[in-house]
């Protein structure tokens, strides 16, 4: 009975910090820390970029644009595995620490950005800004499951350059959201879709193998 | 017989030394991932310059200048995000070792790649350059097609790949990829910038989006040749950045031997001394009225008009444009016309209105640029009248929006018509003082009501065009202002045959300030 219960407690112990080394190996393996750097230097940029941007313009959207595109861009590149399938086989905690490195790194990229705005000028707004973010985020996960993680960062480029024409062609489809006001709840349902779309596949399927790439 | 033997061995030899790189480049053309994004950049040319070109006007100059601007700020960026993919394959597949080892240097190796990859970049550029033009052709009444713009596109591509190359074949990671790509955009972002906002806009007309500057896209390379000068600077500055970022690919041990990573090291010092030469040169640009002149670039010839057969209208005074324009006779005859009408056997009325690129040109705030209004000059009068930099009818306005603009650009010309002096380059005319001055003004607004060029006039408001009080109530002007627009309002309600009677013999005592406005009937 004390031997049992000895064993109880032991294999508790054990696996909080085998919990913990899966997570930290998972984040590791997905250069969770070099995309935080990135997030981060983002930020400055951003900040930077508002302190001498105009207030109004095509370029006091686009180059917030861009900056939002290039966070997506490294969270989509996250996305991808150097194991492959011997991981997919065997963890079965994987959809979850994708959940939420996804969500985690989205929310950071967000939070990150906002509080470079602070104090700022952003032409969009705080509310533009977690749809812009949250739309190019979804595009980068899906390029990541279609082309794989290492080239996720297409998707969100390409569709930055969709957005600049759209930008300076005044399109009024809500699909190109980057080209519509913060408020417009059509281009918010769409980003949000494709954000949603985004995170669904790379949870579920995972970003495509690396051998593909 | 020995020697015949060597001769014979020898051949073979050059044979397979050429063989070697040219086999490699052979499998780097068919093993590159550019083939795979030629797709999107085909929707992304569509996007961003096949619809706004077709909207536009069939004019080579509008397309040519988008086919630079637009075409490169969304192709350079994926083009030098999948030259970074492709230039850091070795690192991300973890051959390095394996490849180092070959025949071959590394650098010859890694050059090949690069080639490879721009060459389907090209590819892509040049086959949307094609459809475009080939388009244009079909459309356009007037004109070639302007090859300089395309030459500094194709070598921004080229630039690009070069750049992010480097940055994959130097840093190989999963972000670099990504990372060149937005650098890329930033870059673009930040030389428009610095264009439109920074305190020497001089030296970032080097930009590589940047067409002939502030011009319009419809002013320049019509009337005169497309002046080269910032083209071949730009060309400069993308060959001196590629040339320095593929000297760089070749700096590390791994990349050759001592005699090769020098030629490299030269390569990137001299790559980077044109583009700096590029951007100096750039600093020594100027506004000119037919487009950006570098004077250590200039050549004369391109200040030579462009000969060419105007067309004009038939009825009464004649109304010509130059045929690139000739879809738009109808509307500036409509323009014009009243004004003509209302002038006609006047002294010193326009017997002509031939179109001008510009009359003059000012440098403006920000990359702005002021162009100067229609004038009459000349014995006989002719009546200079530009087009550039207005909407036109397939750019956005209307018809009826494009007359009218026509309209307020003459307005100014009207001022200087009835006797009132225009300030130097703006052609604002001032607000008048004394009473011949008045005079002139009321008589200038006068006609311009019965020309239908102003559709009424406010009591107190000067014609278009003059410093003033637009938009004051009649109670809120001064007695001046409200007596000067009693005189107008009064002059215009004339018969026509009256108040011309009465110019033909006022007119040069009007415009020499005898005349006040209790003088005018």
């Amino acid at each position: 009975m004390k031997a049992a219960g000895a064993g109880a407690s032991g294999q508790r112990h054990r696996v909080l910090p085998a919990g913990l080394r899966l997570v930290r190996l998972h984040l590791a393996s997905r250069r969770v820390v070099t995309c935080l750097l990135i997030l981060a230097a983002c930020a400055v940029v951003l900040r930077v970029a508002l302190h001498w941007l105009p207030r109004t313009g095509t370029l006091s959207r686009q180059i917030p644009l861009t900056i939002e595109a290039a966070t997506a861009a490294a969270i989509g590149v996250t996305a991808r595995s150097p194991f492959g399938d011997p991981e997919r086989a065997t963890g079965r905690w994987l959809p979850f620490l994708r959940l939420a490195t996804v969500l985690a790194l989205a929310g950071a990229a967000v939070g990150a950005l906002a509080a470079a705005a602070t104090s700022a000028h952003l032409a969009s707004g705080s509310l533009g800004l977690l749809r812009d973010v949250g739309g190019f985020t979804g595009i980068a996960l899906l390029t990541s499951a279609v082309l794989g993680g290492g080239l996720a960062w297409i998707g969100p480029v390409a569709y930055l350059g969709v957005s600049v024409a759209a930008l300076a062609g005044r399109w009024t489809t809500p699909w190109a959201w980057p080209a519509r006001p913060p408020q417009d709840r059509g281009a918010a349902i769409c980003a949000a879709a494709v954000f949603v779309a985004g995170v669904a596949v790379v949870v579920a399927r995972g970003a495509r193998g690396a051998a593909a790439e | 017989m020995t020697a015949m033997t060597a001769r014979v061995a020898r051949a073979p030899a050059r044979r397979v030394w050429l063989a070697g790189p040219a086999r490699l480049l052979r499998l780097e053309l068919r093993r590159n991932p550019m083939p795979w994004t030629l797709p999107l950049l085909a929707v992304l040319f569509w996007v961003s310059t096949y619809r706004p070109a077709m909207s536009n006007p069939p004019l080579w100059n509008v397309r040519g200048s988008m086919l630079q601007a637009q075409t490169m700020l969304t192709f350079a960026p994926v083009l030098a995000g999948v030259a970074a993919w492709a230039g850091s394959r070795e690192g991300r597949r973890g051959t390095t070792d394996l490849v180092t080892i070959t025949g071959l240097p590394r650098w010859a190796g890694r050059l090949a790649a690069w080639a490879a990859v721009t060459f389907w970049a090209e590819v892509a550029y040049l086959a949307g350059v094609a459809v475009v033009y080939g388009i244009t052709a079909h459309q356009a009444t007037w004109g070639g097609p302007l090859w300089w713009p395309v030459a500094v596109g194709a070598a921004t591509g080229a630039a690009a790949c070069a750049v992010g190359f480097a940055a994959g074949s130097l840093a190989p990671s999963r972000f670099t990829a990504p990372l060149a790509a937005v650098t890329v955009f930033l870059a673009l972002g930040a030389g428009a910038f610095a264009l439109q906002h920074g305190a020497r806009a001089t030296y970032s007309q080097i930009w590589p989006l940047n067409v002939q500057g502030a011009f319009p896209k419809d002013s320049f390379g019509i009337f005169y040749p497309f002046p080269p000068d910032l083209s071949i600077a730009q060309l400069m500055f993308a060959g001196g950045l590629g040339a320095a970022a593929l000297g760089a690919v070749g700096l590390p041990a791994v990349a050759g031997g001592r005699w090769l990573r020098a030629a490299a090291a030269a390569v990137t010092i001299a790559g980077l001394a044109a583009a700096g030469t590029a951007v100096g040169l750039a600093g020594t640009a100027r506004l000119e009225a037919h487009g950006i002149v570098i004077p250590a670039l200039h050549d004369a010839a391109s200040d030579r008009p462009v000969r060419y057969t105007p067309v004009c209208s038939g009825a009464g005074i004649p109304v010509c444009l130059q045929p690139a324009y000739r879809a738009y006779l109808p509307e500036v005859t409509t323009a014009v016309g009243p004004l003509l009408h209302e002038l006609a056997g006047l002294p010193g009325a326009p017997t002509r209105v031939i179109q001008v690129a510009v009359t003059s040109v000012q440098e403006g705030p920000s990359n702005g640029i002021e162009f100067g209004p229609p004038v009459i000059s000349g014995t006989p009068p002719v009546l200079y009248l530009p087009l550039s930099g207005l909407t036109l009818p397939g750019e956005g306005a209307t018809p009826a929006g494009f007359a009218g603009a026509i309209q307020d650009n003459l307005l100014p010309m009207l001022n200087a018509f009835a006797g009132l002096r225009a300030e130097p380059g703006s052609g604002v005319t001032p607000r008048p003082s004394g009473s011949g001055a008045t005079a002139q003004l009321a008589v200038a607004m006068a006609l311009a009501q019965d020309a239908g060029l102003l559709t009424r006039i406010p009591p107190g408001t000067p014609v278009a065009g003059t410093a003033g009080s637009v938009g004051q109530s009649a109670g809120s002007l001064p007695p001046a202002a409200r007596a000067q627009a009693a005189v107008a309002n009064r002059f215009a309600a004339l018969p026509a045959a009256t108040r011309h009677a009465w110019l033909l013999t006022h007119l040069a005592a009007l415009r020499a300030g005898h005349i006040t406005p209790a003088g005018i009937p």
